[in-house]
């Protein structure tokens, strides 16, 4: 079934050489997927959000024929992985590398026309292909300049472009909008969604909340290889309705936030530094009553509070629950829709 | 729109035009370094100047008739350049594999080839056929300029049976290549390697000297590899050096029985070492 996508326990363990001095090495598992299943169904537009680190691209990098998984089975577009490797590939249209996947010495133009013969496209179709794709993505006035004159962004434009170039109904993108700037950020995310609208199913990896958050339908966390929670939006945020948040930004020492994580009433924190001073996430059961213990403990533990407010749930906060951690370092990089 | 893939199991012109388009991006890559291209052409001219005037100072002037008794031909100058140029096809076609993966392994594009449709056996032969093109028409300029130079006849006797040769050594030629593209898949390193490997089978081919001479174990081994039948092959259709098997026709028929098997085995060697490496870390993986 075109772009239709179905994991089940899928496992990737890799095994690695730990080096012990000059001569001596030992071998070590790794496991980097743990038992993945999830469904995308047709015209999803789907994202995998997670750290660096999390699997996400060794779940990609399976699911596109490029690395073999140690155990599991998946169904990629009605084919099956690992035994219908080139249906697949000729079904999936792919950014994984970013800029790194293109031929610098060579124009837009000529590297889209060669991965358009790559995926069997006639001469016409593929100068054809090119051309509209050119046009589309606002490439004409650097189509026919070697791409090693091109901005980081402009390139990432192109591997985009080349991505689409087989007009494939399954779309993989691993973190496209890495090295964009702002406008061209939001241009690209456009396009995603034009072509999600026009049926094209889309798998999204990103380690930006938001742009998971505005853009896909659905979301899966994925962290040390796993899925934590999947769902809509909506639904992920729901899944946390019944605690509050409570963001405490100031000058807080780790002491204080230990401390606030101990106190009873509190189920999870998160600090992070944002601007030169701290941001203490703190969700609980009952902020209200929580609150006036939560000002005294910090207080107590000499931290200068600037801003205390309850907020809604957000992905982000869905994600610190379910992982323990944050990705706000990553995201605040990010440009915003 | 185009008209979408077949889910992967192209037609043979679909396939065919795959190959060329990985031969024609390697042309455009390469007349993009132009200085590159003028440096190939002069390597095998010294590469055979130096052994000639070795030969001039150890022989004198009876070099060409001590040369003549040891190998069939007086014209140590044409044997030299024939010895260099064939190097030259049997270097770039190691050269050409080798870098093909490292160098897209590096830059990331070969995980961005082996997302498409298109298999390994027509990537390669794409770059075999681009490698060829390349090799042959450095080999041709340089021998005919280094016969120019060293005021030798290039045309002498059979041509077409010399370039005969040449083609029916390449697929082989290839196979082996791939083998050792194989290895730089596996190793992730190609510079030592293909270094080494071009020297020992430069001495195995006997590019500077008849093969004859070696010991008989080294010997044998020269003869297990394409690159000494069609050296010899060249040499004896142009200089009549003398085949190794007194007839054209038996060395000839040598060659197509590497091709036979040699292509075969370089691409079940490459494909096992791809799903090893597929099985681990990944192609692109550097």
């Amino acid at each position: 079934m075109s772009g239709h996508v179905l994991v089940d326990q899928l496992a990737k363990t890799y095994v690695t050489r730990q080096r012990r001095g000059l001569f001596k090495s030992e071998t070590k598992e790794v496991p980097a997927l743990r038992g993945v299943s999830l469904e995308i169904k047709t015209g999803e537009l789907f994202g995998l959000l997670g750290p660096n680190g999390a699997g996400k691209t060794t779940l990609i990098k399976c699911l596109t024929t490029l690395l073999l998984p140690t155990s599991g089975r998946a169904v990629i577009n009605g084919f099956e992985l690992t035994k219908d490797d080139n249906a697949i590939r000729a079904t999936t249209g792919c950014m994984l590398m970013g800029e790194r996947g293109l031929y610098w010495k060579l124009t837009a133009r000529e590297n889209l026309v060669f991965f358009g013969a790559l995926y069997h496209l006639s001469p016409r179709d593929r100068r054809k292909r090119a051309e509209d794709l050119i046009e589309q993505l606002d490439l004409g006035e650097i189509a026919d300049r070697a791409l090693e004159s091109y901005s980081s962004g402009q390139r990432m434009k192109v591997a985009f472009a080349k991505a689409l170039i087989n007009d494939a109904p399954l779309l993989i993108l691993d973190e496209p909008t890495n090295t964009l700037d702002v406008p061209s950020a939001r241009e690209l995310r456009a396009v995603v969604r034009q072509l999600n609208d026009q049926g094209k199913t889309v798998i999204y990896t990103t380690h930006i909340m938001s742009e998971a958050e505005t853009l896909c339908d659905r979301v899966a966390i994925v962290d040390h290889g796993q899925v934590l929670a999947i769902g809509t939006v909506p639904e992920l945020k729901a899944s946390l309705k019944r605690e509050a948040v409570l963001r405490i930004e100031g000058v807080i020492s780790s002491r204080a936030s230990q401390a606030v994580a101990a106190l009873g009433g509190v189920t999870r924190t998160a600090v992070q530094a944002v601007n030169g001073h701290t941001e203490l996430t703190v969700m609980s059961a009952n902020a209200t009553i929580l609150l006036p213990r939560l000002i005294e403990t910090l207080t107590e533990h000499q931290a200068v509070i600037q801003k205390i407010a309850p907020e809604e749930v957000t992905l982000e906060d869905v994600f610190i629950a379910r992982t323990g951690r944050t990705l706000a370092e990553d995201t605040r990089a990010v440009p915003q829709s | 729109m185009p008209r979408p893939p077949r889910a992967g199991r192209p037609t043979f012109g679909q396939t065919l035009s795959a190959a060329l388009a990985e031969t024609q991006l390697r042309l455009i890559n390469i007349t993009r370094y132009p200085g590159q291209m003028i440096m190939e052409v002069v390597i095998p001219i010294v590469f055979a100047a130096m052994p000639m005037f070795l030969g001039r100072a150890a022989g004198g002037d009876q070099a060409a008739v001590n040369f003549e008794a040891n190998t069939g031909t007086a014209n140590y100058v044409a044997y030299m350049l024939i010895g260099s140029s064939v190097f030259t096809i049997v270097s770039g076609a190691f050269w050409h594999v080798a870098y093909w993966i490292r160098f897209e392994q590096e830059t990331g594009t070969l995980e961005a080839v082996y997302l498409s449709p298109t298999s390994t056996f027509t990537l390669a032969s794409g770059v075999a056929l681009y490698s060829v093109i390349r090799g042959l028409v450095t080999a041709l300029i340089a021998y005919g300029l280094g016969c120019l130079i060293f005021q030798v006849n290039p045309l002498t006797g059979d041509l077409w049976l010399a370039l005969l040769f040449i083609l029916s050594g390449l697929v082989p030629l290839y196979g082996m290549a791939l083998i050792f593209g194989a290895v730089v898949l596996r190793v992730k390193e190609s510079s030592a390697i293909v270094n080494l490997m071009q020297w020992v089978v430069s001495f195995l081919m006997g590019m500077y000297f008849p093969v004859a001479t070696l010991p008989p174990f080294l010997r044998a081994i020269a003869f297990l590899f394409p690159p000494t039948w069609m050296t010899n092959g060249v040499r004896s259709a142009l200089l009549g050096v003398g085949y190794f098997f007194d007839a054209w026709y038996l060395d000839l028929s040598v060659l197509w029985v590497f091709m036979l098997f040699a292509p075969l085995f370089g691409f079940w060697v490459f494909n096992r070492v791809e799903r090893s490496v597929q099985r681990n870390e990944g192609i692109g993986q550097f």
